[in-house]
């Protein structure tokens, strides 16, 4: 089994976030990088099928330069090759946009498979996958578990809302997002991070793949939210105070 | 009147020696004249017994030459390993100490050792008339009553041994080795048949018999000692002599094919040298929070392990060390309290070789563990091990209006994952910030601090080890940092003694230590609260500081001692990463130890360490509702300060 | 031009999600001065499009097909593409549920366009609001294509009011789209939903989590807070103390050493809040705590807190919350 994952850098969970001059987008400067957690159990994914099946796993992520330390995280964890689509203003482009650079450098490697993670951890739009999908022209699903291999396609198990789950049969080539939490993540390791030393990784050049058109959706303009997260004090007796919470859950909150 | 018959028969040797010895003037008997085929016979004999000894201790020679080098062993500085030579082998000052009555009782076996070495040379010389000791001669009998006296102070201490091993048995000295016995056998044979000699005709048959078992007890000892524990009579002394130089000392991982102690090929020669030394007395295993606490790992079983693995696939072998005599789920359940390194008597160092065999377990992918995993991922990621924001750092340091360390103040004061993240060890922090600035000490913190590597060091992650260290390095140096001070003793050894591999780090020392020194200005509150002080081991053990944080109790209070303390102080469980990974089998160490601090009937509990606070926590509520309180040193030096303005910091 | 919203059924009727995007694309419709149609999608459209207009007037188009059930990424794009390029909407609404991020993306990239998607604010423009670093900024999007605008909403973000009765002899007009699906073109085969199994406690993946700790005092206090929790169909979870104590399984444990969860809903009862137990639930979405002591560490994490006697607040919050949901 061919496996492509398309993985993301994402700025660190921790890092400080300062909004950049421009108003448009984060002050990148002195900002920490890491793989974006969702991919990273679709690496989790591809990893296991290809113990299991046997086959390659093909890294694949655009953003510039530093991104190359997140595919080299990747071919330590255990990806034979990575594909690095050099492209320095990836903030620039829409979902569309960025798709289209993806599917530009997957199309020559015909894959069976496609993952990628549910969502990326900064701009958070989880549709790349399914964009990817529409693009290459194959069959996808979302929020995916667990994949298992069937006599010429995939049986997944996808997550549906309020607990509830569904098994779905496919073709292969297929493309797949998968939710995080369905495996337990690797942990990297030094003689992965020596080994990936010696494995390909090929850049190639965004202008070369797909023009950047026109984007069809604009980020205007980012800030910070109105409130930072306090504790509230409910005051009052047992009975006031019982009401109050009720009262916020129902509306603040939303849960009741 | 039978029996009474059986019995003269049976003391009537007895009484014959008896005769015999009161006889004569007390001068060691030995025969004067050996027939040649005496001599040849003996020749064979001890050729045979040299020969055998050499085929069996050979092949140990070769497998400890044949280890990997030690590249980063340095014989400097000379002089403190005369020292601890001197007193750990000639002394035997460790063995007494620990165990002071089998200990004196194993001295006397030592010192009668070294003392017959002239005895016995002698004694083989008598045979070809090359004696250079005439038992008549003033010198002559003045060393063989000096031996005479260490000879029966010998007797009985290997039959006080003899006893405790085959009598008492202590549960750390399992399984029972009956070779042990033959041993204990053969030296009280040889140290009888010499106090024998005074009391007998040196040429009558008694005197001759006497040598004769005498130097046959001695040829058959030899080839005896290479595969038994008593190799360590051979080993130890260099065992001793070539230490690591530093307690729990980790090497560095040299090259990129080493990964830590993955297979035979990565044991070096110290290693091996060391699993061939030990003498089986089970100090190591007597100490173990894990071993007591009903667990699976027992650090004399490791060493054993090791030391049947070099036996089984030899120095160079591919074989992986662990699921070989040594099992991962074992080494993975040791809190590097170091105990076991710290009591071993003949130069064991445990803690290498046990997170050696992590580090190859971890460096490797090897080790599948849920809770381990998350702990790296989070420091693979994240600044701390906690895997909580960096932002709710910065969020107590602005709410306690913190300053930053900008190179001008005194200390930079490390908070720690701990200090910073966790609700008690921020109250630890902020007691020892009312401390610096009523003294007005100055300080302040790094803007960014990440964890120092210790659990990660400890669980044999070293790629994460190395980012978390070099990136703190930075930034400390950026900070132009001149001293650090830290609550901490695991952030305080990481910070001090691994760093060290990948750069220099700035002095640090234990808040215990500043406090010590600063005690006597500050108030003390007249208190007649008991307050019991629980070592812990990365202050104690790793950076011997046993009587600082004892100097800030006694201004606090009364203190007083659990019954394990200071050397011997039982661990709280949570070193060695323990504390980030999954529940514990069998009883909980921090339980076992709360128990022990809750007996001594104190009011408080004083701790000095963020992870034994917070083990003791939950520990201590299990003990009942008269269990002592829970207070860091730094609060007990607080709870004397005048209260600022905006009321007391928590 | 008109607004279309894309109503989703849930358990027979349409879910609340949706009648929050009918509300997000009420007020979009107002602002641009467009009509909103409301669209029903399915095999069986009739009794969701009877609920709507039992609610309200307006335009609602049944969007048919036998193929259309199941739902399939595949089936619902071809359909809504047809019903697109009929209509010509400038913006369609939907609910930002599994299902539209399981296919709207795919349906705009296929005319050429993006969906901003789990919008949290309307504002003149339009502009877009969605939130971006998890949270921790807020981004305004506009829309620059040609073509239709596609819009998903999150779930709470715009409150579905309720309204009163149409006037009588005001009714919605509904009428029927049916779309041309060729069967070989729904390439994915769904199975029946089915639970996850119930037999172990998985706290990992529950929404709401009632914690209790050392404050509980004693086992047989324990049913009064089981009582809140089946109140709130929460998990029953604990700190450290209490699974040692054998009052509840292990596997309740929250914690360093037990499981980690990230519920909507994190209530802990008489849990001070030690460091191992605040690492295992810090990534609950809310946290209410209630504790004696306001000195409580718990308290820095908590979004709601009750400084009280649990045992005078559980039994009225419990009583409190059943009221709530009658």
């Amino acid at each position: 089994m061919k496996i492509i994952v398309a993985i993301k850098q994402v700025p660190e969970r921790d890092a400080p976030i300062r909004i950049a001059a421009s108003g448009k987008w984060i002050e990148e400067a002195d900002l920490q990088f890491a793989m974006n957690e969702p991919d990273a159990y679709a690496l989790e994914e591809a990893l296991q099928l290809k113990e299991k099946h046997g086959g390659e796993v093909v890294v694949v992520s655009a953003g510039p330069e530093r991104v190359a330390t997140t595919i080299r995280e990747a071919l330590a964890k255990g990806a034979d090759r990575a594909l690095h689509v050099v492209c320095d203003n990836l903030a620039d482009r829409d979902a569309l946009g960025v798709a289209n650079l993806l599917a530009a450098a997957i199309r020559p490697e015909s894959p069976d498979l496609v993952l990628t993670g549910l969502q990326s951890e900064d701009v958070g739009l989880g549709q790349t996958g399914v964009i990817l999908a529409e693009l290459l022209g194959l069959p996808h699903s979302t929020l995916i578990l667990q994949v298992e291999k069937t006599d010429g396609g995939i049986k997944v198990k996808r997550e549906l809302e309020a607990g509830w789950f569904q098994t779905i049969e496919m073709p292969t080539p297929a493309v797949l997002t998968i939710q995080s939490g369905g495996n337990k993540l690797r942990y990297a390791t030094l003689m992965g991070i020596k080994k990936a030393r010696s494995k390909e990784l090929r850049a190639l050049n965004a202008a070369d793949l797909a023009a950047s058109g026109m984007p069809v959706v604009t980020l205007e303009q980012i800030s910070l939210p109105k409130k930072q997260k306090s504790t509230q004090i409910l005051p009052g007796t047992g009975k006031e105070a019982a009401a109050a919470l009720v009262e916020k859950l129902k509306f603040e909150v939303r849960v009741l | 009147m039978r029996l009474l018959l059986r019995g003269e028969t049976y003391f009537a040797p007895i009484l014959y020696l008896w005769g015999a010895m009161m006889s004569q003037p007390w001068t060691l008997a030995e025969p004067s004249h050996f027939s040649s085929a005496e001599q040849i016979l003996f020749a064979v004999l001890a050729i045979l017994s040299l020969v055998l000894f050499w085929r069996r201790f050979s092949p140990i020679l070769r497998r400890i030459l044949a280890s990997k080098k030690d590249v980063d062993f340095h014989l400097a500085p000379v002089g403190k390993r005369i020292y601890d030579f001197v007193w750990e082998v000639a002394l035997q000052g460790k063995v007494i100490r620990q165990r002071p009555l089998p200990g004196l009782a194993h001295a006397f076996v030592f010192w009668a050792f070294c003392a017959f070495a002239v005895v016995t040379l002698n004694h083989c010389a008598a045979l070809y008339g090359a004696g250079f000791l005439d038992p008549h001669s003033p010198v002559g009998m003045a060393y063989f009553y000096f031996a005479a006296i260490f000879a029966l102070a010998c007797a009985a201490g290997i039959l006080g041994l003899f006893i405790r091993r085959f009598v008492i048995r202590p549960k750390w000295l399992e399984p029972f080795s009956p070779e042990s016995g033959v041993i204990a056998g053969l030296i009280f044979l040889l140290m009888v048949t010499y106090l024998a000699a005074f009391f007998v005709q040196p040429d009558g048959v008694a005197g001759r018999a006497l040598w004769w078992v005498h130097a046959l007890t001695l040829l058959a000892f030899l080839p005896i000692i290479p595969h038994t524990k008593h190799l360590h009579l051979v080993l130890s002394p260099f065992t001793v002599f070539l230490s690591r130089g530093g307690f729990s000392k980790i090497p560095p991982l040299q090259g990129d094919e080493d990964f830590g102690l993955v297979a035979g090929k990565d044991l070096t020669q110290l290693a091996s040298l060391q699993a061939y030394s030990c003498v089986e007395c089970g100090r190591c295993t007597e100490h173990c929070p894990a071993n007591n606490t009903g667990k699976l790992l027992n650090p004399k079983q490791v060493i054993l392990g090791v030391r049947a693995y070099l036996n089984e696939y030899g120095p160079q072998s591919e074989e992986a060390l662990l699921g070989k005599h040594n099992s991962q789920k074992a080494i993975f359940e040791c809190t590097t309290c170091g105990a076991c390194e710290f009591q071993c008597p003949v130069g064991i160092e445990h803690l290498p070789i046990v997170i050696g065999m992590r580090r190859g377990a971890v460096n490797t992918g090897e080790w599948e563990d849920e809770h381990g995993a998350k702990l790296f991922l989070a420091l693979e990621r994240g600044s701390n091990a906690l895997g909580i924001s960096a932002i709710e750092r910065d969020k107590f340091i602005e709410k306690n209006a913190l300053p930053f360390y900008d190179g001008t103040q005194e200390y930079l004061l490390w908070l720690g994952c701990m200090g910073a993240y966790d609700p008690k060890g921020r109250e630890i922090v902020l007691s020892l910030v009312r401390v610096l600035r009523y003294l007005n000490v100055t300080f302040g913190v790094l803007r960014k601090e990440k964890c120092t590597g210790d659990p990660v060091r400890r669980l044999g992650n070293d790629l994460v080890f190395q980012q978390l260290a070099e990136a703190n390095l930075d930034a400390l140096q950026a900070a132009h940092t001149k001293k650090i001070v830290s609550i901490c003793p695991h952030c305080v050894r990481t910070i001090q003694e691994d760093w060290k591999e990948f750069g220099t780090p700035p002095p640090v020392e234990h808040h215990s230590e500043f406090l010590a020194r600063h005690a006597s200005q500050l108030p003390s509150v007249p208190s007649q609260e008991k307050i019991v002080y629980h070592d812990p081991c990365y202050l104690g053990r790793y950076r011997d500081v046993y009587d600082e944080p004892r100097t800030v109790v006694a201004h606090a209070g009364q203190l007083v001692e659990a019954e394990r303390h200071r050397e011997r102080s039982f661990c709280c469980g949570a070193g060695g990463g323990l504390v980030f990974l999954g529940e514990e089998t069998g009883e909980r160490v921090s339980h076992a130890r709360a128990r022990e601090l809750t007996a001594t009937g104190a009011d408080v509990v004083g701790a000095a360490c963020p992870f034994c606070n917070t083990m003791f926590q939950d520990a201590l509520a299990a003990q009942g509702p008269d269990a002592p309180k829970l207070l860091d040193i730094a609060q007990l030096a607080a709870r004397g300060l005048p209260e600022t303005e905006a009321g007391p910091v928590k | 031009m008109s607004i279309l919203v894309v109503m989703e059924e849930r358990d027979g009727r349409i879910g609340r999600v949706s009648w929050e995007a009918f509300t997000a694309a009420q007020f979009l419709g107002t602002q641009l001065n467009q009509p909103v149609a409301v669209v029903v999608m399915g095999a069986q459209t009739e009794p969701l499009a009877a609920e709507f207009a039992g609610k309200h007037t307006g335009r609602v188009i049944r969007l048919e097909h036998a193929l259309l059930a199941p739902y399939t990424p595949d089936g619902y794009c071809l359909a809504l593409e047809q019903l697109i390029q009929s209509e010509k909407p400038s913006h369609l609404v939907f609910p930002h549920t599994y299902q539209v991020r399981d296919f709207v993306p795919a349906l705009a990239a296929r005319m050429g366009e993006v969906l901003i998607g789990d919008v949290v604010a309307i504002s003149d423009g339009p502009v877009f609001t969605r939130q971006l670093m998890q949270g921790k900024l807020s981004g305004a999007y506009k829309h620059s294509g040609d073509g239709p605008c596609f819009v998903s909403v999150q779930a709470g973000a715009f409150r579905a009011e309720p309204v009163a009765a149409p006037s009588a002899g005001a009714t919605a007009t509904i009428e029927t789209f049916s779309p041309q699906i060729d069967a070989g073109r729904i390439r994915t085969k769904p199975g029946e939903p089915f639970r996850g199994e119930a037999q172990t406690v998985d706290l990992s993946s529950a929404q709401f989590i009632v914690s209790v700790g050392r404050g509980i005092r004693e086992a047989d206090n324990l049913p009064m807070v089981q009582e809140l929790a089946t109140a709130l169909g929460a998990e029953l979870a604990a700190s450290r103390p209490i699974c040692d104590n054998g009052w509840l399984p292990m596997e309740r444990q929250v914690g360093s050493s037990g499981q980690s969860v990230a519920p909507r809903l994190y209530l802990a009862v008489g849990i001070s809040g030690a460091i191992q137990h605040l690492v295992g639930m810090k990534a609950s979405q809310c946290i209410v705590a209630i504790n004696k002591d306001p000195d409580a560490p718990i308290f820095e994490v908590a979004d709601y807190g009750i400084v009280g006697d649990l045992f005078e607040v559980v039994p009225a919050l419990t009583e409190a919350v059943k009221a709530a949901k009658q």
